[in-house]
């Protein structure tokens, strides 16, 4: 087990020690990011309740994301999604203090924890935008 | 790129699952049906675009700028909700742990 744990020196946490477990594949990458197949979740306290989704392949990559059902109790992620196997997020942007902070309701990911697989998928709903505002009081 | 000229009502074929069919034209604008598996996914080129620009506009996010935003408790966001039943295993850092 343990020799299978590597140590990934990330953009955003420094060195992260990533197990097989950890990873999860992304065999189309995400939208504009195709060549990235290997991602895994990072949780910190500074960020919580955020999540951050880091690049194995290019470490220096990490989106910052958030569950879309703390921002729409009703969120629908596509009427194929098990969310007994699989957890839904959504990405967020925010380009600096003061900015407006965005999620992409429209493009979530799913993450499957049975397999460990990943995808970013865009609903055909219009209902859903791809810059929903999160309000900063 | 090749060019194809069709009639309302003709196909095209993509691959060996696609299949594309020209419904109407009328002033301008073409409606198109596409046959494709799920795993194929369609959507306007402008739709796409949209969501790789916010991704690549994500991945620039100033982590001192969510960091602040986070602490001063501003954000709203309602985390009392029934959400996921799961939790995807995460790699987790405590601010002590951290390296």
């Amino acid at each position: 087990m343990t020799e299978d744990i590597k140590i990934v020196n990330t953009l955003h946490f420094g060195d992260m020690e990533v197990e097989p477990s950890h990873i999860f594949d992304f065999e189309g990458g995400m939208l504009g990011f195709e060549d990235l197949k290997e991602f895994v979740l990072v949780s910190h306290e500074d960020y919580d309740p955020f999540k951050w989704l880091i690049s194995i392949d290019n470490p220096d990559i990490g989106f910052p994301m958030l569950n879309p059902f703390f921002l729409d109790e009703g969120y629908k992620a596509g009427k194929d999604i098990d969310l007994e196997k699989e957890v839904v997020f959504c990405v967020v942007t925010l380009g600096g203090v003061g900015e407006i902070m965005t999620a992409n309701l429209k493009a979530p990911i799913i993450m499957n924890i049975s397999q460990n697989k990943g995808r970013q998928i865009i609903l055909t709903s219009d209902k859903y935008s791809p810059t929903y505002e999160i309000k900063i009081k | 790129m090749l060019v194809l000229s069709r009639k309302i009502g003709e196909q095209i074929t993509i691959g060996n699952s696609v299949k594309v069919t020209v419904l109407s034209f009328d002033r301008g604008i073409v409606r198109l049906g596409i046959d494709a598996p799920k795993s194929i996914s369609v959507h306007r080129k402008e739709v796409h675009d949209k969501i790789v620009e916010v991704n690549q506009k994500a991945v620039k996010t100033e982590t001192k700028a969510l960091k602040s935003v986070i602490a001063s408790g501003q954000i709203q966001i309602n985390e009392n909700i029934p959400k996921n039943n799961i939790e995807a295993p995460a790699i987790n850092f405590s601010a002590n742990k951290e390296s």
